[in-house]
Parts: C-alpha cells; sequence; structure tokens
C-alpha cells in the first residue's frame, strides 16, 4: 500500500489553554485531493497550518512521507506550501514576490521563465503584471499571484485555505483550475478547506468533517445547526423560513448540532405515504444533482427553507424516480438517525 | 528684527567661505552622530525586532523600561556618562572624557532606546500574514528574520531618522562629556549654545542652517530610496 503524504497522530492543539482542534488519526494519501469543510470556528485553518508547519502542535505528531516533521525542516521546506485566505503579498512587485521562493530555495539562473509560466497558469499575462507592485493589484489578482508564488516551486502538497472566499467570480475560476492542474501536472496532493461543498465534492477524493475541532465524519453529510424549540416531552425541532418545522430527536444541549446521513433521507415517490409515528416529513425543492466521483452515487441537493439537505438516491429508486432541478419533492427521515454533537 | 537678518547674512558667509571653527564644529558633529548612530542601529534593530516579534516572560516590563528610556534629559545621561569616564569613574584610565568617542557612547545611550521602541513598534504592525507566508514559500529562521526585516524596512528607517534627530540636536551630552572645547569637541549644538551666548548670532545661525540642511539631505536621500 503507497505510503500516506500525511499520517496525524493524536493531535491536539490549544489556543492560550483553549482547545481548538482534537484529531486522533487522519490519513492523506499521496498525490490525493481532500475536501475539509465545516463550520467558522471549527478548526480548519488550524489544522491547515499545522500539516503547513507554520507552528507546531500543542500535542501529537504529524509524520510527513513517513518521517516526524517539524517547522523549518529542510525535508518539509519549498515541498509544502499553504495559500491563505486572505491575498498577502510582500512589499515587492509581483515578479519578486512570485521569484521569492526560487531565491530562498537557492535556484541560480533565469527566473524570468519559471516565474512567467507560474503566472500564466493563474491567467495573468507575464508581461504586464511582472513590473506591478503590490499595491497595484485587486484582491482577485492579488490571490493569483500569491498562487502563482506557490506553483513556481512545483510543490509537493499544495494546502488552500478557502482560496476563493475573497476573490471575484473570474479569479475564482482561475485559481480553482491552476491548483487542479498542480495535481495533474505535478501529481501534488492539495488539501482544500472551502465552504463550497459542490465544488469540493466535484473534485475531491474525500471530503472530511471537522466540528469544534474534531473529526465529524467523512464524505457528504448533513450539519444542522439550531436553535431547536421544545413541542413535547421528547419532541424537539427546528423552525423553517417556509413555516414548516424540521422535527429531530431530543438534543444533548441547546447548542447541539445534528447530523443526518444522507442515505438516512429519502425522496418519497408520487402518492407514497410513511409511518408519521416515527418518520417525520418536509416538502422541498431539487437545486442540484451530482455524480459522486468516488462512489458513484447520485446525490440531491434539496433547499427547505433557508436549509440545503444532502439526500442519496438509491439506485433501486433511480428508474421510478423523475428528478430535475426545480421539482418539488417530499423528504422523509426518522429522527432517531439523528447524531448529534 | 535687523540682527537677525544680518546673523543669516554672516552666516551665509561663513559657510560658502570655508570658515575654520564652523566646519570643525560640523566636522565634530558628524563624527560624533556618525559613531553613535551605526551602533545604536546594530544593537537596537535586533534588540527592538525581538521585543517587538516574541512573546517571553517578562515582555511587558521590558517594553516599558524602553519606553521609559525615551524620556531621559541628555543632561542626566551627560552626567552619568561623565561619571563613569571621569578619572574617578570606573573607565577613566579608558581616557574617553572631553573626547567625541565619549560624546558617541553618551549619544549611543540616548539613541538606542528610541531605536529599539520604534523597531518594535515597526515590527509589531508587520502583517500577522507575513510569518505564513515566508515559511510557506521555504524561508528558513534566518531568511525569516531578514525578510521580516526588510518588509518593515519604512518602519526602521522611520526610527533611525527619529533617533539620528535627536542626537544631532542635543546639547547636554556634548556640553558635559565632550566639554565644547574648540577645534576639538565643540559641536554644532554647543556652538550654537556658545555663541549665541557670546551674542555671535551669524555664527549661531550659520550652524543652525548646517543643521537644517544636513537633516535635509538625509530626508532627500532616504526618499530616494523609498522610490526605488
Amino acid at each position: 500500500m503507497p505510503q500516506p503524504i500525511y499520517e496525524i497522530e493524536n493531535l491536539s492543539h490549544r489556543y492560550n489553554r483553549q482547545p481548538v482542534l482534537e484529531i486522533e488519526r487522519l490519513t492523506v494519501a499521496n498525490s490525493s485531493i481532500l475536501g475539509l469543510v465545516g463550520p467558522n470556528g471549527s478548526g480548519k485553518s488550524t489544522l491547515l497550518k499545522l500539516i503547513a508547519f507554520i507552528f507546531q502542535p500543542t500535542e501529537g505528531r504529524i509524520l510527513f512521507q513517513g518521517k516526524p516533521a517539524f517547522p523549518f525542516d529542510e525535508a518539509i521546506r519549498s515541498q509544502v506550501t499553504l495559500l491563505t485566505q486572505e491575498p498577502y503579498l510582500m512589499k515587492r512587485t509581483v515578479f519578486k514576490n512570485v521569484a521569492y521562493g526560487l531565491k530562498v530555495r537557492g535556484e541560480r539562473g533565469d527566473w524570468r521563465r519559471p516565474v512567467h509560466d507560474a503566472l500564466n497558469l493563474v491567467g495573468l499575462d507575464a508581461e504586464a503584471f511582472s513590473r506591478r507592485q503590490w499595491d497595484e493589484l485587486s484582491g482577485g489578482e492579488a490571490q493569483r499571484v500569491a498562487l502563482a508564488a506557490r506553483l513556481v516551486l512545483k510543490p509537493t502538497v499544495l494546502l488552500l485555505d478557502e482560496p476563493t472566499a475573497s476573490v471575484d467570480a473570474a479569479s475564482s475560476e482561475l485559481i480553482r483550475s491552476a491548483s487542479l492542474r498542480a495535481r495533474s501536472e505535478w501529481g501534488t496532493t492539495l488539501v482544500i478547506a472551502s465552504h463550497d461543498r459542490q465544488w469540493l465534492h466535484d473534485v475531491c477524493d474525500d471530503v472530511v468533517h471537522l466540528f469544534k475541532g474534531k473529526l465529524a465524519g467523512s464524505g457528504r453529510s448533513n450539519m444542522i445547526f439550531g436553535p431547536w424549540f421544545r413541542e413535547d416531552d421528547d419532541v424537539y425541532g427546528k423552525r423553517l423560513d417556509d413555516d414548516q418545522r424540521l422535527w429531530v430527536s431530543v438534543p444533548p444541549s441547546a447548542d447541539a448540532t445534528a447530523f443526518l446521513d444522507p442515505g438516512d433521507i429519502r425522496i418519497l415517490g408520487e402518492g407514497e405515504t410513511v409511518d408519521t409515528a416515527a418518520t417525520a416529513v418536509v416538502q422541498g425543492t431539487v437545486i442540484r444533482l451530482a455524480l459522486e466521483k468516488t462512489s458513484g452515487h447520485l446525490f440531491a441537493d434539496v433547499r427547505i427553507g433557508s436549509l440545503i439537505l444532502v439526500v442519496r438516491i438509491a439506485e433501486s429508486r433511480l428508474a421510478t424516480m423523475t428528478l430535475h432541478r426545480g421539482w418539488p419533492v417530499s423528504l422523509a427521515y426518522r429522527p432517531a438517525n439523528i447524531r448529534w454533537r | 528684527m535687523d540682527f537677525i537678518l544680518a546673523g543669516f547674512i554672516e552666516a551665509v558667509r561663513l559657510l560658502f567661505g570655508g570658515d575654520g571653527q564652523t566646519w570643525s564644529a560640523v566636522a565634530a558633529t558628524l563624527k560624533a552622530s556618525t559613531g553613535s548612530m551605526a551602533t545604536s542601529l546594530v544593537l537596537g534593530i535586533p534588540l527592538g525586532f525581538v521585543l517587538g516579534y516574541f512573546d517571553f516572560p517578562a515582555k511587558r516590563q521590558a517594553r516599558l523600561l524602553v519606553d521609559t528610556a525615551l524620556a531621559l534629559p541628555t543632561v542626566f545621561i551627560g552626567l552619568v556618562v561623565y561619571a563613569f569616564i571621569s578619572n574617578r569613574g570606573p573607565l577613566g584610565e579608558m581616557g574617553l572624557l572631553f573626547t567625541l568617542p565619549g560624546i558617541a557612547i553618551g549619544q549611543t545611550i540616548l539613541a538606542l532606546p528610541i531605536v529599539i521602541a520604534l523597531s518594535a513598534t515597526a515590527v509589531e504592525s508587520m502583517d500577522r500574514h507575513l510569518r505564513t507566508l515566508l515559511i510557506s514559500l521555504g524561508a528558513g529562521r534566518r531568511q525569516l528574520l531578514l525578510s521580516s526585516l526588510w518588509e518593515v524596512r519604512y518602519g526602521l528607517l522611520a526610527a533611525g531618522l527619529a533617533a539620528y534627530g535627536r542626537v544631532m540636536t542635543e546639547v547636554g551630552i556634548s556640553m558635559m562629556v565632550g566639554g565644547n572645547i574648540k577645534w576639538h569637541t565643540r559641536t554644532i549644538t554647543t556652538a550654537i549654545a556658545l555663541e549665541t551666548g557670546k551674542g555671535m548670532f551669524a555664527t549661531g545661525i550659520a550652524l543652525g542652517l548646517v543643521l537644517i540642511g544636513i537633516a535635509f539631505a538625509v530626508n532627500v536621500c532616504l526618499s530616494f530610496l523609498r522610490k526605488r
């Protein structure tokens, strides 16, 4: 079995004694694309900085290519690179920003060719942009230059923290395609944190969920936040925008988050009924259909008010069902199947 | 008012006529200030970087000490240095009293807290993303330090300029430690004090113009460097 590029064991990190990340075990396969999803504060950025070796974890260890690695190790310098959410460049020209990594790596010779290639890769005209100063760029251009500065190194690992959060749509597309080209051309391992779940599920080999600093499963999942209101002794629910109620089992606390597996939700066929004593039903509209790359399963994103639930459509039902975007559907699920964190 | 105007006219004559005493004071000032600035920058910038960049025990107290030292009166520094390098002091045998190196030592003590405090402020204002960026691009510890300093270079230049201005215009240290000896340790500022006291306004004004001229020339050079 090929060696993973990362092996994380009993990782724990604290800021001012506050725990922010606790991961028992996580591996990342070489040349794979791993997605990280989770709400703000779930630990995605911290995890990326730890595996970028920006700082050391409070406890635990991270193996890189089978060996323990630490900040400033020769083995990881220029091999692992992180692109942060906010575009940030050094106070120098675009050319010098992109060439900086080549300079610190001690590469001699003419840097123009690799710098120009990297700028072209992110959709920037090298001749037009090379001499521009860092403060003469738009946000999207700055983020693309920042990405070029990493791609010029042809890194073994490229870590992307919300790479398209602060940029325009055109820049966003260029950043995404350039990142994926790194994998296809150089076998670069990508680890991407993003709120764009659709994109992650489209491009990633696996998607890992983080919640309050801990792993909360992988693949597609529904993470539903409160507040929860109490209808009866053991009946709780969430009020949705369209006056519907999403009934759940008893939450362990007022701020608990519900997890509902896409396989535990069923799209009801026309005229189909369910046992309402144990099953809840909500009405929604299909907004997206997607075929998962790794499993081959079909998934539907269904909007119910402001909530979007991901539903896995069983193969046995595909032949009997007509679905397309904008189609109204009824979803059935058992509140007892909800997991809480 | 007439005497001020006459003073300006006489100042131009002294300067462009190559008056010996005038230019001797200028040379003494430049020698002492160059030595003190070089020392305070070499010591102060790294110390300021450490103070601004790292978290360590008693960091707040260290910063408090440095900030307090900013307000040290020049005559007090002059008095302390005099006590150390006079014949009765622990460094009396080094023969530094009434010399330009002695003045430079006092001016270094004056300039050092300024360089440390303003360098620390410049480093503290560094974007928090810079460290992540530099490490992400493969910088080692040494490159991290040098590149970080380069990124805050304008703040460090400002620290140097502020210290230089203070050093160039101080009187207390030069007077007490240097002794205002003609042709030897008479600096621009001690000369101005002396000549004005004698009623020789022309010389005082001339020396004042030189001070302003030096400050202007330094700022022009730095402005040129900033544009590059």
